[in-house]
């Protein structure tokens, strides 16, 4: 006989049109997000300081985080080994989420780098 | 873990030794009066590399991902508490469709 105990787990029940499932694992979903955020954030940094030392102005830098952050989506999607369904409840999680945060740090971070590479 | 975070450590270092050829760089053209068109190559294959370490780094470092299916074998939360007093069946898991294969884990 098997018996299910709450202990471990919260369960949730959404019901969108793009989610599937009636009901999944929230904490471990918020950690999902966590690890998603953590991983835009550093490489928006990172981004940053790169763009600063090439000495990027102007609308270039901008493109080159919109590149930047579509290699981001695409390894996030491949470190969930292309099943996003297993890990998140919609696509838009995953590819759009954390876009605006890592702008403001990749502006931060390139000009900074921008300044001490170039200017002093 | 500890590997990921040298690697992204020493992506970051890579980054920082490459900032500061570009500074010398820069300060080189000053003496020279030309124009900055864009650093050195040597310094543009440092930033390739430290950028791919760091982006590694950045993904592997957070953390594993976690399925989220509630009935994937990995959240498995079957178990029989040693004392029975507390359990209670009168929750919401009864709008639940019924299963009929539960399977206990050894």
């Amino acid at each position: 006989m098997a018996v299910h105990s709450g202990s471990g787990s919260s369960e949730k029940k959404s019901s969108n049109g793009v989610n599937e499932l009636l009901a999944f694992n929230a904490e471990n979903m918020q950690s999902n997000m966590k690890i998603i955020y953590y991983s835009r954030t550093f490489l928006s940094i990172i981004g940053g300081v790169v763009a600063g030392i090439l000495g990027f102005t102007g609308l270039k830098g901008f493109v080159f985080y919109l590149l930047l952050m579509a290699f981001t989506s695409l390894g996030l999607v491949a470190k969930a080994k292309f099943s996003i369904h297993t890990y998140f409840d919609s696509w838009n999680r995953v590819l759009v989420d954390g876009f605006l945060g890592g702008l403001m740090s990749f502006v931060l971070f390139w000009t900074f780098a921008y300044d001490i590479a170039h200017i002093f | 873990m500890a590997v990921a975070l040298t690697i992204g450590v020493f992506g970051a270092l890579i980054l920082f030794h490459a900032a500061y050829s570009t500074i010398q760089y820069k300060g080189l053209l000053k003496i020279t009066e030309e124009e900055f068109l864009g650093p050195p190559l040597n310094v543009v294959i440092e930033l390739v590399i430290g950028f791919l370490l760091c982006f590694w780094a950045a993904l592997t470092v957070p953390g594993k991902f976690l399925s989220i299916h509630p009935h994937s074998e990995e959240n498995r939360i079957v178990s029989l508490p040693a004392n029975l007093d507390f359990m209670i069946f009168n929750h919401r898991g009864k709008v639940f469709p019924l299963e009929m294969d539960l399977k206990l884990k050894h």
